[in-house]
């Protein structure tokens, strides 16, 4: 923790204040943002130094001690198999996140090519590409993942991608929003009439100037989508045994309760307290990035 | 995604207030999965049979106490004296549904229909028995009088069989050999089963099929043993979750479970008041392999798949209902016959299983494809097939990769060998050893594995013309020695029969083939 609050004093030194260097140091005011922000990184290192270090695996099972009681030997317990809760629980921790970030990511590339290109090219095409939107809107999300899953076969990466392409559409929205309103800025005309390309326009001076913008709702995708991974978990279209990722821990918690309540306990505090984290380091993100919309 | 679960919730709980309303003598029954179809030809499955059991009846019923065979349709019956030919008479007032009577030219029309190609169902086989019938159901003879059956009267049905059977009578229990109407079949074709649609022989009659919610039967006024029944209707409630189960049952919603969660099995053993049940029963637990999938269909990697599974402690630890590691096929003391362990149990058989992964090709398990474990939905078949799929892992470096399927896709998975591995259980349809062993033949409807040894199929039909039931139980030994040396199906364990039962059910008795006639039971 202290180290980042180094790192940051040294860019607020600096003068001439960026965008950047803006937003951070008004984030850095929001006290449950910078919690939320050293909780994650914390986590980050634990899931994934630990297993680097620890001998025993996540899958490995000792049948003759199920369910045991948190202790010394296992800090957090044993699951119905005899596996240790605690690397469960950071290999989980591990899928989710990954999960999250990676269908973030890739909502994220597809959402703001598309919203700026309909909101940039505008007229007949805007109208087209929006409404394409309408129509996906109007799919249940989870039909279309489960389609997406059966189709191509049950495939981590493609749980990834197939996440981003359910969580994409708001995105392409609020870049369209955000481009509509930068398009007729004295820069972007500036630049047509220096006859300069219109790819370059998109990717050189509309995209960056959509980023704030995007970086905040990616923070609010995240915990959306770790939460959708856990609901398919659930339904046994996630995470393929033995892998683990907190939706499945829950869900195999959620059957011992009676007998062994920490094997729900565990995976539920870390899952919220995670979501937590991310949706107050959302909200500072916001704050500071857009001023303008912090009163609402 | 919030509302969608917001909306089944409420609709969960409707559907608890309508069973708090229930009347007195409903018997709910949690029946684990949504039946494929309820047509007595076609399917396959225990939830299933359980229902059809109660909808049809068949020429002869069962005494749930000692399992001996009592009129059915069929108030007697005389055995020529060579045990081929069969005489049945109906009963006067065995009808329908809709009121026709039950007639020997319905039984006709019935075993013709399992019997004929064209219907595809699985269970064929067991009209395998009635002479012809073999060759009508390969297509090698198209005109279907030639079966041996015959019809003088509507009240009296001739069957001859193919060999003396023993064990026919109790063959009659299955649905498979039960009576469809035909008109209504005809008339409806796939859609007969419908509880608009349907007319059975039952004590019971369909009223509702709400598909994934409940299935309900009311008593038949046309049912011959009518004044008997004492229940006015049986919920079946398709619960796959053995938890939602339990706590149906301590609310008092459902009077049977079809199951209790592995982990609570400890805490119902100690339970004082009389509702936890465990008995032994007539089934295996078991993997298919595929035999025509590799690298499955290379035997030694088979043998050695099968030798690094602990079953002990596979029972001891992960199944741990009381049940037996099964190191044979066929559930010990089926129709007297006890199969002999064939695999070895010491500590030699890890060593073994590596060295004869390495005559395979594989040492260490390198090279070796990933093996794919099929399981119906079921935290309890999850937890076998990881615990399998460590113990693989860890003996022999092979690596598994676990997926599951709901049951009707998963039965038509089996059904197409479109798998490699699958997770299976079979029941007896009957006490004799023959209905584990007849099944694995060349082309029989329930052989998953798509397996064939010509010596094998020998040893079977020989059985079936044996009338020694020492010599008899030899030729099945043989068979037994066959299938572990091939392992087309890779036993894990013998069932035990557990689940929970309301005290206020009374009629209802324990018995190895877990048959339970609802007609006797009542609620006090």
């Amino acid at each position: 923790m202290s180290e980042i609050m180094a790192q940051s004093q040294s860019i607020v030194n600096e003068e001439g204040q960026s965008l950047w260097a803006d937003a951070w140091f008004r984030l850095k005011k929001n006290h449950l943002a910078v919690l939320g922000l050293c909780f994650l990184v914390f986590e980050m290192m634990l899931f994934f130094g630990v297993p680097l270090i620890s001998t025993v695996g996540y899958e490995a099972q000792n049948l003759e001690l199920t369910l045991a009681a948190p202790s010394f030997q296992h800090w957090l317990g044993t699951d119905t198999l005899g596996r240790d809760l605690f690397q469960r629980l950071l290999y989980g921790g591990r899928i989710s996140l990954t999960v999250g970030i990676l269908a973030s990511l890739v909502s994220a590339i597809v959402g703001v090519i598309y919203g700026s290109v309909a909101g940039f090219l505008g007229g007949k095409i805007d109208g087209f590409l929006m409404r394409v939107v309408d129509v996906l809107y109007a799919l249940p999300f989870i039909f279309l993942v489960i389609i997406l899953m059966v189709y191509f076969g049950r495939n981590l990466i493609l749980l990834f991608v197939a996440l981003g392409l359910t969580q994409w559409l708001t995105m392409a929205r609020i870049v369209r929003g955000q481009v509509l309103s930068l398009r007729h800025k004295e820069f972007i005309e500036a630049a047509k009439s220096l006859g300069i390309r219109q790819r370059k326009i998109v990717l050189r001076h509309l995209i960056p100037n959509t980023l704030g913008a995007v970086i905040v709702y990616l923070t609010l995708t995240v915990p959306s989508v770790i939460l959708e991974e856990a609901f398919l978990s659930y339904l046994g279209l996630g995470v393929q045994a033995p892998m683990a990722s907190w939706g499945t821990l829950i869900k195999e918690g959620v059957d011992v309760m009676d007998q062994a309540p920490w094997l729900l306990f565990f995976p539920a505090l870390c899952l919220s307290t995670t979501l937590f984290s991310l949706n107050f380091l959302g909200d500072g993100l916001r704050d500071a990035l857009d001023p303008k919309g912090a009163k609402d | 995604m919030r509302r969608s679960t917001l909306l089944s919730c409420l609709a969960f709980s409707l559907g608890i207030s309508k069973l708090l309303f229930a009347t007195p003598q409903v018997l709910n029954i949690g029946n684990g999965s949504e039946p494929k179809d309820l047509d007595p030809h076609t399917v396959t499955g225990v939830p299933e049979s359980q229902i059809i059991q109660n909808l049809f009846e068949g020429l002869v019923s069962k005494d749930p106490q000692t399992l001996k065979p009592v009129g059915g349709v069929a108030e007697s019956w005389k055995v020529s004296k060579d045990g081929r030919t069969y005489i049945f008479k109906i009963r006067k007032n065995a009808k329908w549904s809709n009121g026709d009577p039950v007639t020997s030219q319905d039984f006709i029309f019935s075993w013709k229909r399992l019997l004929d190609p064209q219907t595809a169902s699985e269970y064929a086989y067991q009209g395998y028995y009635i002479r012809g019938g073999r060759d009508f159901n390969l297509g090698k003879v198209k005109d279907s009088s030639q079966l041996g059956l015959k019809a003088p009267s509507p009240e009296t049905l001739e069957v001859v069989l193919e060999n003396p059977t023993p064990y026919f009578l109790s063959l009659l229990y299955h649905h498979s050999l039960y009576p469809v109407h035909q008109t209504t079949v005809q008339k409806h074709q796939m859609r007969w089963t419908r509880p608009e649609n349907i007319v059975s022989n039952g004590p019971f009659t369909l009223q509702k099929w709400e598909m994934n919610k409940v299935i309900s039967l009311q008593k038949s006024p046309h049912h011959w043993d009518a004044p008997q029944v004492k229940l006015e209707g049986v919920n079946y409630y398709p619960i796959e979750k053995p938890e939602t189960e339990e706590k149906l049952f301590q609310v008092k919603k459902l009077h049977v479970t079809g199951t209790v969660p592995t982990e609570k099995i400890a805490y119902w053993t100690k339970d004082n008041s009389g509702v936890f049940r465990r008995h032994p029963y007539l089934g295996t637990y078991f993997y298919w392999m595929n035999v025509t999938r590799p690298p499955i269909n290379n035997k030694l990697v088979r043998k050695a798949l099968a030798l690094a599974i602990d079953r002990e402690k596979l029972v001891k630890f992960v199944v741990k209902g009381g049940q037996a590691p099964a190191e044979f096929f066929t559930p010990p003391g089926i129709g007297d016959f006890h199969p002999k362990a064939l695999l070895p149990k010491d500590g030699s058989r890890i060593a073994e299983a590596k060295k004869l992964l390495e005559q395979a090709g594989f040492p260490q398990g390198k090279g070796l494809p990933s093996i794919e474990i099929l399981y119906n939905t079921s935290d309890a078949h999850k937890k076998i097939a990881e615990a399998i799929q460590q113990m693989w892992k860890e003996n022999l470096g092979v690596q598994a990769t676990l997926y599951n399927q709901e049951w009707k896709v998963f039965l038509d998975t089996q059904h197409s060998h479109n798998y490699m591995v699958s997770r299976a259980g079979w029941i007896a349809d009957y006490n004799d050893p023959n209905t584990f062993l007849d099944m694995l033949t060349t082309g029989n409807g329930n052989n998953h594995a798509a397996w064939s040894n010509t010596s094998y199929d020998e040893l079977i039909a020989k059985a079936a013309k044996e009338k020694s039931p020492q010599k008899r139980n030899q030729l099945f030994q043989k068979a037994e020695e066959i299938l572990l040396e091939e392992l087309p199906v890779l036993p894990l364990y013998i069932y035990t029969r557990i689940y929970l039962l309301s005290t206020d059910v009374q009629g209802w008795y324990e018995n190895v083939e877990d048959v339970h006639p609802l007609k006797y039971v009542s609620l006090k």
